[in-house]
């Protein structure tokens, strides 16, 4: 953890330097809620920027003036663009981004049903996808020249080659059209089977709350591919980044001074694995973010119905307000994620700790 | 400031040997050959390929679903269209799309991370202003790319050529983060002072100092760049959003044929995915070598 506060007397010297010996995370997390304003702004003027009237294509061309009215007011177009940008501001600080223009309902509510199976099934893949990558590193770890170090490295290569969404298709042809393993592509449980009443609004963890084993068990067998998918499609982005950190890590000088002094061969590997991880951590934040962006590709391709099944309707419907929504709440979880990686990163390395000047290893 | 800069992207992947002399290695050869073929077959085809399609590209030449043959070598798609034809005609519009955004998200990078770089120390609103920026361009790079894809295709309409701005915009970010790099690296070197002192005006200076000293890395990040614009446009099309639907479109054709896929009709969904790859992995092999070669 933080380098331990010496418990002096509280006076206000020594609060203040406390205060300042924690400012270096402190500040990143104050200063989150703006950035993702300003990353909110950035998407309203977007949506002021469209060539041509939103408002008029989505009326239609022969409404009423009254709904056409209607529409702008809805869309927050009414008004000077002064009115509309703190109507659009003191919504979004009351975590209210505005109702739907398709279906009238409070995107805020739409999303919130949505995300929790988005976040779960992103979630699930990014551990197993952090577990596996670790695991292969290994393999390079332990003996780089072996055949199956050569694999390993020539996988991390493939890195963006091969996309996400054809790997999915790729997997549903595989196993579900010819070998028949896992279950159809469409939706999240057997067909018929009832989902319990949302406890946390996560299928799976409601169905083990609800004592559901059967729904489980079906949530499971349905995520098994997208899952798979994933993983062997991301891995080698954070695969390439290990590696490439490990490498050095394993050459450098406190190896050799290990291996010399007789240190177990496992503690030789933990001591690689403490000092290559720090940097890589980083980009574990990037990794989560085009996670995120594939697991709205591929719950699309499994027709699993979560956040990204809701954008891509958005953009069918040219439900502006829905997709203000959707780009606002993905860009907030992306920062605090990418947040929670920095600060990480800092905690292992205090080096790099804004304002540190520390020499290089 | 710092603390938010990942380890470098630079293309530093396999340390080559210290020992080894500047002469050719020979297992250089094969592999570098056959991606270089590749990728000039693609961009052939991308010129040439609608004039050699066997069928129409766009129209219903056939009946729904028929697996390749020799009237139709790639089958045709669920709604009797040539998948072929359909392949050959999409090299022009999706190898297209990815190298304008990329030359112009290089540019505009370029120009960006000049313009925050040199700018970002001083004082005043446009100092100010550069730090925005540049904490901007950090805060983009968390975001994932088909998510701001996703929107931006959306509000800006449907064509080749908005699909092409709106691709730019989204990846200048990392060109522009790279750029910066190097302009913080090179500002205070004293080759630009004595440019300064010569007289030289600074837009002079930047243009002829600055930009040869700071622009190799995102030049040489040129290819990861065609490699992530051309997985981005498919990616789009995947999911619906770009050019409409009887457009050749790889992404596109590749979510049509998912659902020929799921009851084992590969070759839809096949054709349009290999092609991707195919490309794509190319490129990122030839980058590998072309990088390797000349960092080593």
């Amino acid at each position: 953890m933080t380098p331990a506060v010496p418990t002096a007397a509280p006076d206000a010297a020594s609060l203040l330097a406390a205060v300042r010996r924690q400012r270096w995370w402190a500040l990143r997390v104050l200063v989150l809620p703006i950035h993702i304003l300003v990353f909110a702004l950035i998407a309203f003027f977007l949506v002021r920027l469209i060539p041509g009237d939103p408002a008029r294509a989505i009326a239609g061309p022969d409404a009423t003036p009254e709904t056409y009215e209607a529409v702008r007011a809805q869309l927050g177009l009414d008004g000077s663009i002064w009115t509309q940008l703190g109507h659009y501001v003191s919504g979004l600080v009351r975590f209210d981004p505005g109702t739907s223009i398709t279906n009238g309902r409070p995107v805020f509510d739409e999303l919130m049903a949505r995300l929790p199976g988005t976040v779960e099934l992103a979630v699930v893949s990014f551990v197993i996808l952090v577990l596996a990558s670790l695991l292969l590193s290994l393999v390079v770890v332990l003996a780089p020249r072996s055949l199956d170090a050569r694999i390993v490295s020539g996988y991390s290569q493939a890195a963006g080659a091969v996309p996400d969404f054809v790997v999915g298709v790729i997997g549903i042809l595989l196993f579900y059209a010819t070998l028949q393993v896992v279950p159809a592509p469409n939706g999240r449980t057997r067909p018929g089977l009832q989902e319990p009443d949302p406890i946390t609004h996560f299928p799976l963890l409601d169905s083990v709350l609800a004592g559901r084993f059967a729904v489980t068990s079906s949530i499971l067998s349905h995520y098994l591919l997208p899952i798979v998918v994933l993983v062997v499609s991301l891995a080698p982005l954070l695969l390439k980044q290990l590696l490439g950190a490990l490498g050095p890590a394993a050459e450098d000088r406190a190896t050799l001074f290990r291996i010399a002094t007789g240190t177990p061969r496992r503690k030789v590997v933990v001591s690689i694995y403490r000092r290559a991880l720090p940097p890589t951590i980083a980009v574990f934040g990037t990794i989560f973010g085009t996670l995120l962006g594939g697991t709205v590709i591929i719950e699309q391709l499994f027709g699993l119905g979560g956040l990204g099944t809701y954008a891509v309707t958005a953009v069918a419907g040219l439900d502006f307000t829905a997709l203000q929504g959707t780009l606002v709440l993905v860009a907030a979880i992306s920062m605090i994620v990418f947040l929670l990686s920095d600060v990480t990163t800092m905690l292992l390395d205090p080096r790099r700790r804004p304002g540190v000047r520390g020499s290089g290893s | 400031m710092t603390s938010t800069l990942p380890p470098p992207a630079a293309p530093t992947d396999t340390p080559a040997p210290p020992t080894a002399a500047r002469r050719p290695r020979p297992r250089l050869g094969v592999g570098t050959w056959i991606a270089a073929a590749l990728l000039g077959l693609v961009l052939l085809v991308a010129v040439i390929g609608p004039l050699i399609a066997p069928h129409d590209p766009t129209g219903v030449v056939g009946l729904p679903s028929r697996p390749p043959s020799g009237e139709h070598w790639g089958g045709t798609d669920s709604t009797g269209m040539d998948v072929f034809s359909r392949t050959l005609a999409g090299t022009r519009i999706d190898v297209a799309i990815a190298v304008f955004s990329t030359l112009l998200a290089t540019a505009l990078g370029i120009v960006v991370g000049l313009a925050v770089g040199m700018n970002e120390s001083r004082r005043g609103p446009v100092g100010m202003a550069a730090r925005g920026l540049s904490r901007l361009l950090d805060l983009l790079q968390a975001i994932p790319v088909v998510i701001i894809g996703l929107v931006v295709v959306s509000f800006f309409g449907t064509s080749t050529v908005t699909m092409i701005l709106a691709i730019a915009v989204i990846l200048m970010p990392i060109q522009a983060r790279l750029t910066r790099t190097e302009v913080l690296r090179v500002r205070g070197d004293a080759y630009l002072d004595a440019a300064r002192q010569a007289g030289q005006h600074e837009l002079r200076v930047i243009v002829k100092h600055v930009l040869p000293n700071s622009v190799r890395p995102a030049l040489l990040n040129v290819s990861v760049i065609l490699g992530i614009s051309i997985v981005l446009t498919a990616a789009l099309g995947f999911l619906g959003v770009g050019l409409p639907p009887p457009t050749p479109e790889w992404g596109s054709m590749i979510a049509h044929g998912a659902g020929d896929a799921a009851v084992g009709k590969w070759w839809s969904a096949g054709f349009p995915a290999a092609a991707l790859c195919i490309t794509v992995a190319s490129a990122s092999v030839l980058t590998h070598r072309f990088t390797v070669n000349r960092v080593g």
